[in-house]
């Protein structure tokens, strides 16, 4: 599954995963302001972010070409939007729907590749982001898969009782009853995870392997960055 | 209904992510004083029990089916606060994880979602779950789906994207569809919560929630008005959104396509200056209204 990729891909070991997580999400917020404030004709800056982007896959190691058809995800949407604008005879919009949003995603693909989860949040927190929000963000990903699966054993179950004929769907009622059963379990869960926390002395912060440390290599990432780009926008 | 980076021009984005800061902000508060710290991990499995629920599909007619949005069965379950705030972590991880909605958009996708939808799906809920349940259950879930499709609707269309008249008006069918959808799964979901242990399903707490209507009768207006207006005069929104300075019109950019030196432009610094005091006030705006808010509740 994909997720899973990018938690492999963030786990390397390359002078762009070893930022702090507050640098890149800094960066990643200029680019995009950047991005979102070029023309859409402006055809060397968008090359430039493009290469900007490009550099920093082959530093960070990532597979180039798996990390682009990642961030296609974004193409059905704005090709859509991109066609509409097109025929309504807003071409150079249709462009930069077209060009700007895929780079975006390519740009977030790229920090969020390099930044396990956990401390890309601890980086928003720390940026900010209510203690509350963040928290409830690293508990909703640490158990994002435990519950589909669940999701996904309670579909296959209710389809085995269903019988050949209607094996593929669920009935409504079938299916809002998985989903409340789902529901409940969820809940219990969530006592019994509680439970186990306190026992272990939660402290209300969860406990990061690397501390987080803005180091001057991460001022001067961040300023590098911040320039280069802004330069590349007023030329 | 995620927008993704660059469908919206900057004023509009920029206005939302004003906005959505502050109100976050103020129900991850409100969501503290209501919830004890022992819900911090039932806040969380609820958010990947979102997830988790658009594997499960309902069949709704001919060979299509739909799945759970959420927002309006966790306003219900949680709360209204805790609900907004469990909606944005979601909104948060989808962007950054599965690319789905943009980053600097997400103040506009947490808006719609979170913030709106949320609250005008709670307020049907707060004022008739006592007397007629069912009713408001699906009304509250169809409206927390109907408000968040037209703003985000309302906000492609101000920021200058083109859609012509017919395409306005399905694509306004097709969320109705979905909000009908969204009412008729939470209803039969929160009736078989229910068979399993009653207690899951919160009672709304009358007295501590009037400010709160106050705003969710804003974002209900809000979105009606949208989506009245979007299906009756797809044209005169983008009309307002260039007249306002709002869409990303090619003339604002054209200047800077061919830019070859260093001088500013006077017009453009007036303009990002006054487009920043203006973002600034609507920031101190919300702040200001959020702690308003906070004290009459304490008083």
């Amino acid at each position: 599954m994909h997720h899973v990729l990018m938690d492999q891909w963030s786990q390397g070991s390359s002078p762009l995963h070893a930022r702090d997580p507050r640098a890149k999400i800094l960066a990643l917020l200029v680019f995009l302001i950047v991005l979102a404030t070029t023309a859409p004709n402006a055809f060397s800056a968008l090359v430039i972010d493009a290469a900007v982007l490009l550099a920093g896959i082959l530093i960070a190691g990532l597979p180039p070409i798996s990390l682009l058809m990642r961030a296609a995800v974004v193409l059905p949407f704005s090709l859509a939007f991109g066609l509409i604008s097109w025929l309504a005879g807003d071409r150079l919009r249709a462009l930069g729907l077209v060009e700007k949003s895929y780079l975006s995603t390519v740009a977030v693909l790229l920090v969020v590749g390099t930044t396990p989860l956990p401390l890309l949040l601890s980086g928003l927190e720390a940026l900010g982001t209510p203690r509350l929000l963040a928290l409830v963000a690293q508990f909703i990903y640490r158990y994002l898969f435990v519950v589909s699966e669940q999701a996904q054993h309670l579909r296959l179950a209710a389809a085995c009782r269903q019988g050949r004929e209607r094996q593929r769907r669920l009935g409504f009622r079938a299916a809002a009853g998985a989903l409340a059963v789902l529901f409940a379990r969820s809940y219990y869960r969530a006592e019994g995870i509680h439970r186990a926390m306190m026992a272990r002395a939660f402290s209300g912060k969860f406990a990061l392997f690397r501390r987080l440390q803005f180091r001057l290599s991460d001022g001067f990432f961040t300023l590098a960055v911040t320039a280069f780009l802004i330069l590349v926008r007023i030329q | 209904m995620h927008i993704p980076d660059n469908f919206l021009s900057t004023p509009v984005w920029a206005t939302l992510d004003a906005v959505s800061i502050p109100a976050v902000g103020l129900m991850v508060k409100r969501a503290g004083r209501e919830l004890e710290d022992t819900s911090i991990p039932l806040l969380g499995v609820m958010g990947a029990f979102v997830f988790a629920a658009q594997m499960i599909n309902f069949p709704v007619g001919i060979g299509t089916s739909g799945h759970l949005v959420g927002g309006a069965l966790l306003a219900f379950t949680l709360g209204a606060a805790p609900a907004t705030v469990v909606m944005t972590a979601i909104i948060a991880i989808q962007a950054f994880v599965f690319q789905d909605g943009g980053v600097l958009a997400l103040g506009a996708n947490v808006f719609n979602m979170a913030v709106a939808g949320v609250l005008a799906g709670y307020l049907p809920f707060w004022m008739w779950a006592a007397r007629r349940k069912k009713a408001a259950i699906f009304l509250g879930a169809f409206l927390s789906v109907m408000v968040s499709a037209s703003l985000a609707l309302g906000e492609l269309l101000i920021s200058g994207v083109a859609m012509p008249r017919p395409l306005v008006l399905v694509s306004m069918a097709l969320f109705a569809m979905s909000a009908l959808i969204e009412g008729a799964i939470t209803i039969s979901v929160v009736q078989a919560i229910e068979r399993l242990n009653p207690g899951l399903v919160q009672k709304p707490e009358a007295s501590n929630w009037r400010s709160l209507a106050v705003l969710s009768g804003v974002a209900l207006v809000l979105g009606l008005v949208g989506f009245l207006w979007a299906s009756s005069a797809p044209d005169g929104i983008q009309r307002l959104g260039t007249q306002l300075g709002l869409a990303a019109q090619t003339s604002f950019h054209a200047p800077f396509a061919d830019y070859t030196a260093f001088t500013f432009d006077s017009a453009w610094l007036r303009r990002a200056t006054a487009g920043l005091a203006g973002l600034l006030l609507v920031y101190a705006v919300c702040v200001a209204f959020g702690k308003m808010i906070g004290r009459r509740r304490s008083a």
